[in-house]
């Protein structure tokens, strides 16, 4: 029982005027079914954003689950988007390598407006491996930010969720095998060791993997034991080539075949430059949704002919997320957003769903104005 | 084959033995070390440049060229000659800005600007504007990188640019940002002087600036 959620239920509940024919959990529901929808989604990852919306700090609520449950209810409340996002930063991802005392080295908080900066937790593959063979994630769990900030601010949203009779779905994200262990070492090490050391570098994936595992068995219980029904994993490997997805894609593939037990409602988020080549797997995953970004660098497409070929190739297979990019929400003009909503749209939907929904994050300095044309774009189309 | 072709070959098949082994070899023959650097290594990365841009090899790869590329650097750069020194195009100090943590594009962007011949200064990631107002008075470059990856990073521009400014040391430089969602409108109009998502197209950028720089009388 949550007080801050107690308050918008009775705020709320009952008095939202309708948005077209469907609620928004049943327009989601269908995108993701790929059945007939009343309009296109839309469907924003707000986390950041909102809480500045909803007039916070980043610093504010870092650690005040009420605070950023708050923000994500009170930017639901005024935009109506078709799901609330849950606030995740990286220190709910990794606070729990870390024993309480260095954390405060690991995670560095500046402006009101800006991201957490975080440090790799190791320098080499053997540090990396040890970390998971010592079971450190497990040692440090009980007082990280997983438990302390993650959990209870899930809690509140699935039962705002639930007490509003699920007229709009709250979307649960975790980090996918690949995340967490590129997250670990950072990137550029990880992809150097595909080529430099790849035996060593699948037996720390797979040591990943097995974490990853385990947690999901928290997330039947914690997440969909409370409602949640649409559960989004963020994917790393996106400055992958063919080689590495080929090596190197089964443990988030392994990953996501797990999840698809548990929520009926599954989608990747894979941000960056995407290769062709990982769309194509995507599509053999049981997934039901992909929120992808731009075309990879060398693809000389515009965004309407992008738009086109991904909604040609998920047909009949998968709900399309996409558009406008974070960056021209951010540098654009409402009239570009709304063209490029509907570029988007009018190029999807011939051939499958679409959500409105750009490939990452809203950044945190998006205008609002931005973020409502987005919205409004979505709503203006019928399908 | 010669043996600098070879070299360029090495890098391009990410044999970082061979590519050892050959600037030993190239060294011994009496090749110049700069010889060594612009038609064995440098031209090595421009071509992996191009595969990148081609689709015929991806950024794991690219990565791994570039630590080749570094240390056969390393091991030229001491032994080239005053005399012969390629003239180089210009210098510049190259950091990811104040709040960002991306270290990929950097680590790219550097040895392709090195190899397209100008000194490369890396200043690391999350680079306070003091620092950089401390390393152009400390360096004196004609260019100012900025690493910008995330949109939010890339609006601080406006307040290194101010930072420069206020140091008295704007007029010296031309500044360039750099980064997968970058816009040159929005830096131009935060202060900087161009702004590019693609490493290969911001050497054109880069020798441009330096042309500008010329002409404002500002001796390189
Ligand atoms: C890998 C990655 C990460 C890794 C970074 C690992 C590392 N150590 O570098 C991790 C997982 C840590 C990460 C974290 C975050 N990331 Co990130 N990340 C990426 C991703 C997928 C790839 C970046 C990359 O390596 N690209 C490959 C390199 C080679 O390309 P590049 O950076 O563009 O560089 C090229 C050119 O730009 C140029 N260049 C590079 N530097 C310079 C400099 C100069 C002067 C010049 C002229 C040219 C130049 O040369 C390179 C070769 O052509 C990008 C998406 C993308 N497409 O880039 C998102 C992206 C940059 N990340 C993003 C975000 C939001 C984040 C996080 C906030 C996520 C979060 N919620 O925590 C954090 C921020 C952490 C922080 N405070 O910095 C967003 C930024 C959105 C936006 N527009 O603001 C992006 C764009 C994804 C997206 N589409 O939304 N990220
Ligand atoms: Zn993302």
């Amino acid at each position: 029982m949550s007080e801050v959620v107690d308050r918008w239920v009775e705020r709320l509940k009952g008095k939202l005027p309708p948005i077209g024919t469907m609620t928004h959990w049943e327009r989601m529901a269908a995108a993701f079914d790929l059945k007939p929808m009343d309009m296109p989604a839309v469907a924003p990852e707000l986390d950041y954003w909102q809480i500045t919306y909803a007039g916070y700090s980043h610093q504010e609520i870092y650690n005040d689950a009420d605070k950023c449950t708050d923000a994500c209810i009170r930017t639901w409340a005024d935009l109506r988007t078709d799901a609330i996002w849950m606030y995740i930063d990286i220190s709910h991802q990794i606070e729990n390598f870390i024993p309480a005392e260095a954390r405060p080295k690991y995670f560095v908080h500046r402006g009101s407006k800006d991201y957490l900066l975080f440090k790799p937790l190791a320098k080499t593959l053997d540090e990396a491996i040890a970390l998971y063979e010592n079971r450190t994630f497990e040692k440090y769990l009980g007082d990280s930010r997983a438990v302390t900030h993650y959990h209870p601010h899930m809690l509140q949203l699935l039962e705002f969720q639930e007490k509003m009779d699920r007229v709009v779905p709250v979307i649960v994200g975790a980090a996918s095998p690949s995340n967490y262990a590129e997250t670990i070492v950072e990137v550029q090490q990880f992809v150097r060791w595909t080529i430099t050391q790849p035996r060593k570098l699948k037996h720390y994936l797979d040591l990943a993997l097995e974490e990853r595992l385990k947690a999901l068995d928290y997330y039947a219980d914690a997440a969909y034991g409370n409602g949640c029904r649409f559960f989004g994993l963020f994917g790393g490997a996106r400055t992958w080539g063919p080689r590495q997805l080929r090596e190197f894609g089964y443990a988030d593939q392994k990953y996501v075949e797990k999840a698809a037990k548990i929520f009926p409602y599954l989608f990747w988020h894979i941000c960056g430059h995407n290769l062709p080549e990982a769309m194509q797997d995507l599509t053999c995953w049981p997934l039901k949704a992909v929120q992808y970004d731009m075309p990879y660098y060398s693809q000389k497409l515009s965004y309407r002919e992008w738009f086109e070929s991904v909604a040609r190739l998920f047909a009949g297979k998968r709900c399309a997320m996409n558009a406008p990019t974070t960056q021209l929400a951010c540098h654009g003009t409402p009239g570009e957003v709304r063209a490029m909503v509907r570029d988007f749209v009018d190029a999807t939907t011939p051939h499958t769903t679409a959500v409105v929904m750009p490939g990452c994050e809203i950044d945190a300095f998006t205008p609002v104005e931005n973020v409502k044309a987005m919205i409004e774009a979505a709503r203006e189309r019928r399908l | 084959m010669d043996k600098l072709a070879e070299l360029s070959e090495a890098l391009l098949q990410l044999d970082g033995e061979g590519a050892a082994r050959l600037i030993g070899e190239s060294l011994e023959a009496g090749i110049p070390a700069a010889r060594i650097l612009s038609e064995g290594l440098s031209s090595g990365m421009r071509k992996v440049g191009e595969q990148f841009r081609e689709g015929v090899i991806y950024m794991p790869e690219v990565l791994v060229a570039c630590d080749i590329y570094y240390s056969g650097l390393e091991k030229l750069r001491p032994l080239i000659q005053p005399g012969e020194n390629r003239q180089a195009r210009g210098r510049m100090i190259l950091g990811t800005i104040h709040g960002d943590i991306h270290t990929v594009g950097k680590d790219v962007a550097v040895p392709v600007f090195e190899a397209a011949g100008y000194d490369v200064i890396d200043l690391g990631v999350d680079v306070a504007d003091e620092k950089i107002v401390e390393a152009i008075r400390e360096h004196r470059p004609d260019l100012v990188g900025l690493g910008t990856y995330m949109t939010s990073t890339f609006m601080h521009t406006r307040e290194t640019v101010k930072a420069i400014e206020a140091a008295g040391l704007r007029g010296q430089v031309k500044i360039i940002c750099g980064g997968p969602s970058v816009d040159a409108g929005a830096a131009k109009r935060m202060g900087a002087d161009d702004a590019s998502d693609d490493a290969w197209e911001a050497v054109g950028k880069l020798d441009r600036l330096m042309d500008e720089l010329k002409a404002q009388g500002r001796t390189v």
